[in-house]
């Protein structure tokens, strides 16, 4: 490397540096996703995480007698007792294990789906994620698509799928337009 | 705080002129020596402490109300009329001046609106709730107030036992306080908004999931609590939040229903004493009595005491490892037989006393486990108010409204003892307020038409606090005239609300009227107001928490309102139950006992589903066959104990395998979006923040007869298979789907041919159910492929097509499907009727 290159590098290292505090920090956010990928009844998908308030893993899970069998049964999260649903029953393809993982949705009433596997969390530009209007051909709990390593994974919409709960159990109060 | 001078006196005062105001209208009821006793030491005691703290006021006051009372101290005769205006009068001055001397509050919200048939609450409690006369906390003080009360003001009220305190400064400050506290001490300390991600500071957590670059993936604990159960910001949280969030209001507007209320003096009065701090209207106490906390602290200390063996086990274990060093020595010297022999003594006492000692600490984990959950039970107790505490301000409207029309009505209140969320007493309380109110103004006759109708001279009003599973009803009983329906359907048809001259409406029509509002069946304006309006705020508080008002009349006889109101939050003790590894909590009211079940008994049980009790057949369930209903119930020991679980009518007999003792605790609705079986009544918390299962004894009984009737059950649980419907349009899916599922069926769904024959092949099911035109593996192949499995060929096949050739449906029947349906003659219940007859339920 001769000087003139490792002075080239180093202007432009400045500048670079120098940039990253002239520009505008929100366009960060805008121009990336933060998914987690997953695996639910042995499938791969993504969730965005900016749907969800929170992951967990392991925690009991009170089975609930009742009508709906995607239903797993209730937790208990900081006081507050939370409906948890099969995230693959809900996606139609219900797996005999029991998933260890919860993500809770975000929004109102409380609600959590369960997943059987957490691959990682990845942070993609927006522009990589295949947007869908509407459901895609599969389920419609499903909106969009995201190339990553080890394949194309559908994303699994938090919001469709809690319309998807609310439908379940009569829930009225959920504003569509929301979605 | 601690130079405030006025600060011990303010606990005491309050605690004096809760005991006088109930003991005043217990006077007023009871005459007698030992009570005017008692009130003449309460007065002195404040006399007292007022000089002090130079409340010359108080001082002043509390001296003319033992001047008053002096002359009666002997006699048993009832005071005089005056006299005991007079005393009461004094009494509100007293508490006016009393309440004066609290810091100002904020303003409470407003109580929010839930939609019918919503309970309030949801997964937490609403803290936000509270009537509209209410008051509000007292923000930072309600901590502090449970330290006086414990400690310095015990020595301050006389003896004389602690009457329920009918506080209505304070409601909900306890309540506050404690979600204060676990708000505050639960907040992850560098929370911030927005879609960062958040670090969960919960010790109790599984391990965080660490992932891209160590950065933790975690809940907002703070999110998932307060924010989705309420929808309301976390300032909104009422009695705990910041008092700089609203501004203090001084005093609280009357209800203007009151005023509405026109000329009755009664109202007139109990408006004007609306506008003191004594006003009926002010919602109950969230206040802990010192039975309660007395209870708590035992709680704690037999908890302590528990650690004991777990703080000798200390020198114990010291003791182990010398003798496992002792051993070790005596192995590394020995050689000779003797040295082998002493050392295996050695080590076979060491493993004696190791074990001795795990069983002692195991021992000891569960008995603090208990006493914890005992702690627990009765610390969430202290967040609950006795029923009781509405009782004396009913007491007083009561009086009050007697006294300004010339009556003499005696109260009772039942029931008390039930402790229930303070939100919703105060609400019940407001509207019970009207209720009694209008019970003494117009239900309750005057003197000589009592005489005439051969009533006593004293009406009564009862008021009745009862528990019925997810609710509590309140009953207002009285002995009048009952409700003047003619004139209700007089005025009504004036105001053409009914047809007049046409068909003679019927009672509950006019009755609904009349909850309605607007209506007065009183037969002067200008007397009283209509009954209406009490109905109608009755009518109003059942709305908001998704209750009901229901009223009873019978002409002269007298008229029952009663409100029932659905439970946020509710204390009982229960009988902690296990059934096939899982653990549920019974109602102990309505346990009448327990009977051990010998392994033929509950065999035989078991099959005939009834047992022989108390000489009678009951009905009977193992607990498990409820628990799990509709999937396998996993291998456990079979029912050992039977839990006789009982109404006043009917009982049965539960299977459970194991009684795990009793617990206070308290019950939670269950949560929003988690539909239940009848069986379970709600949720609580144990000791590891886990729900619990609270059964329902109205629904265990309503299972048991479903499930035999008291005839033999089948030896399996009935269950049906789930349906799996594969087809690759989304709406047919959905379709079919709510089709199947409103049958009652469990559906499972696969988008392509390929996809259902690995479901299929992945779990078990009654039913395929497939469409034909798919890409892929079409609906012939995937009905030709799971009949030449021998797995999956028992399994019937329908196919729904939009085909409807002949030749299609011969191919249909050659590759094995059971039926055969066209799409666009579909026909609900043609589906249903082929899926009945090949899933037999």
């Amino acid at each position: 490397m001769s000087p003139n290159d490792v002075k080239n590098r180093l202007t432009e290292l400045r500048d670079d540096f120098d940039r990253s505090f002239a520009e505008p920090a929100r366009q960060h956010d805008a121009e990336y996703a933060e998914l987690l990928a997953i695996r639910a009844g042995g499938r791969p998908y993504a969730l965005r995480l900016a749907q969800a308030s929170g992951v967990h893993s392991d925690r009991p899970v009170t089975p609930l007698p009742g009508p709906q069998a995607a239903l797993l049964g209730v937790a208990g999260f900081s006081g507050a007792i939370v409906p948890v649903y099969d995230l693959a029953a809900l996606l139609g393809h219900p797996a005999p294990e029991r998933p260890r993982w919860l993500v809770v949705a975000a929004g109102a009433p409380p609600l959590a789906l369960a997943f059987h596997d957490l691959d990682g969390h990845v942070r993609v530009p927006t522009s990589t994620i295949v947007d869908e209007a509407s459901g895609n051909a599969g389920r419609d709990v499903l909106r969009g698509m995201v190339p990553l390593p080890g394949g194309i994974r559908p994303i699994v919409d938090l919001l469709s799928a809690r319309a998807v709960v609310h439908q379940l159990t009569g829930h009225t109060t959920y504003n569509t337009e929301e979605r | 705080m601690s130079q405030d001078p006025l600060r011990y006196f303010r606990v005491e005062a309050r605690e004096l002129v809760d005991q006088i105001s109930a003991g005043v209208l217990d006077l007023d009821q009871q005459p007698g020596p030992d009570l005017v006793a008692r009130l003449l030491r309460f007065a002195h005691t404040l006399k007292g402490a007022a000089r002090v703290v130079r409340q010359q006021e108080i001082a002043d006051r509390a001296h003319a109300f033992e001047e008053v009372l002096v002359p009666h101290r002997s006699g048993g005769e009832p005071l005089p009329a005056d006299e005991m205006r007079e005393l009461l009068r004094l009494n509100d001055e007293i508490e006016e001046r009393v309440a004066a001397l609290e810091p100002q509050r904020p303003k409470p919200d407003p109580p929010p609106r839930f939609p019918p048939g919503m309970t309030p609450g949801g997964a937490s409690p609403s803290p936000g709730l509270r009537a509209p006369g209410d008051r509000g906390p007292e923000p930072g003080r309600a901590a502090e107030r449970g330290v006086e009360a414990g400690t310095e003001a015990g020595g301050g009220p006389p003896a004389g036992g602690a009457v329920p305190g009918n506080g209505r400064h304070d409601s909900g400050t306890r309540t506050g306080s404690a979600r204060q506290h676990r708000d505050e001490s639960s907040r992850p300390s560098g929370q911030q908004d927005g879609g960062e991600l958040r670090t969960e500071h919960q010790p109790a957590e599984g391990p965080a999931p660490r992932i891209d670059g160590g950065r933790t993936v975690a809940g907002r604990p703070e999110a998932d609590r307060s924010t989705p159960a309420t929808g309301r910001p976390r300032d909104s949280n009422g009695p705990g939040s910041e008092p700089a969030a609203t501004p203090p209001v001084p005093v609280d507007k009357p209800d203007h229903r009151d005023r509405e209320a026109g000329n009755d003096p009664g109202h007139a009065k109990s408006e004007e004493a609306a506008k003191t701090p004594s006003h009926p209207d002010a919602a109950p106490a969230a206040r802990g009595s010192t039975a309660d906390v007395d209870e708590l602290l035992d709680a704690v200390g037999e908890a302590h005491a528990r650690f004991a063996p777990l703080r000798t086990g200390g020198h114990a274990l010291d003791q182990l490892t010398r003798s496992a060093e002792a051993l070790a020595d005596q192995l590394r010297v020995g050689r000779t037989a003797a040295h082998t022999d002493a050392a295996r003594v050695v080590a076979a006492r060491l493993a004696a006393d190791l074990g001795a000692l795990g069983r002692r600490i195991t021992d000891t984990v569960e008995q603090v486990e208990r006493e914890l959950d005992e702690v627990r039970g009765r610390a969430e107790r202290l967040r609950l108010v006795s029923a009781s505490s509405i009782f004396t301000g009913l007491h007083r409207a009561v009086r009050d409204a007697a006294d300004a029309q010339g009556k003499r009505v005696r109260f009772e209140g039942r029931g008390g003892e039930l402790r229930l969320d303070p939100q919703v007493l105060a609400l019940a309380n407001n509207a019970l307020l009207h209720v009694v109110r209008n019970s003494v103004a117009h239900g309750i006759e005057p003197d000589r038409d009592r005489l005439a109708a051969g009533k006593p001279v004293e009406g009564r009003v009862i008021v009745e606090v009862e528990r019925r599973g997810r609710y509590v009803a309140f009953r207002c009983t009285d002995d009048g005239r009952g409700f003047d329906l003619a004139a209700v359907r007089r005025t009504a048809e004036a105001r053409g609300l009914l047809m007049r001259g046409g068909t003679p409406p019927d009672e509950q029509t006019l009755v609904e009227l009349v909850l309605r509002g607007g209506i007065s069946t009183s037969p002067t304006v200008t007397e009283v107001a209509g009954r209406g309006i009490g109905l109608d705020v009755a009518r109003d508080v059942a709305d908001q928490l998704g209750g009901d008002v229901s009223v009873r009349t019978e002409a002269g006889r007298g008229a029952v309102v009663e409100l029932v109101l659905p439970l946020a939050l509710m204390s009982m003790h229960g009988l902690i139950l296990e059934a096939a590894g899982t653990v549920a909590t019974v109602p102990l009211d309505s346990v009448r006992t327990c009977v051990r079940l010998l392994p033929e008994q509950a065999a035989a049980a078991a099959v005939t589903g009834k047992m022989a009790h108390d000489g009678e057949a009951v009905p009977f369930l193992p607990l498990a066959r409820a628990l799990y209903a509709g999937t396998t119930v996993p291998d456990g020991g079979g029912p050992t104990v039977a839990v006789i679980v009982g109404t006043e009518e009917r009982a049965v007999a539960v299977g459970v395998d194991r009684l795990a003792g009793t617990s206070t605790l308290v019950v939670r609705p269950l949560p929003d979006l988690a539909p239940a079986a009848s069986v379970i009544g709600g949720v609580s918390m144990d000791l590891d923040g886990n729900p619990r299962l609270v059964l329902d004894a109205q629904g265990l009984i309503a299972e048991t007869y479903r499930l035999g009737g008291g005839g033999a059950a089948p030896a399996e649980p009935a269950r049906r298979l789930p349906i799996l419907v594969v087809d690759d349009s989304l709406t047919t899916r959905m379709l079919e789907r709510s089709i199947l599922e409103s049958a009652g069926y469990e559906v499972d769904l696969a988008a392509s041919g390929e996809e259902g024959l690995d479901m299929a092949r992945s779990r078990q099911y009654g039913l395929y159910l497939t469409d034909i035109d798919m890409p892929g593996i079409d609906g012939f192949t995937f009905v030709a492929e799971t009949r030449a499995d021998p797995e999956l060929s028992g399994v019937p096949a329908i196919l729904v097509s939009s085909r409807a050739s002949a030749e299609d449906r011969q191919r249909g029947v050659a590759v094995g499907a059971s039926a055969y349906v066209v799409k666009g003659e579909f026909n609900q219940e043609e589906l249903l009727a082929h899926i009945r007859r090949l899933v037999p339920a």
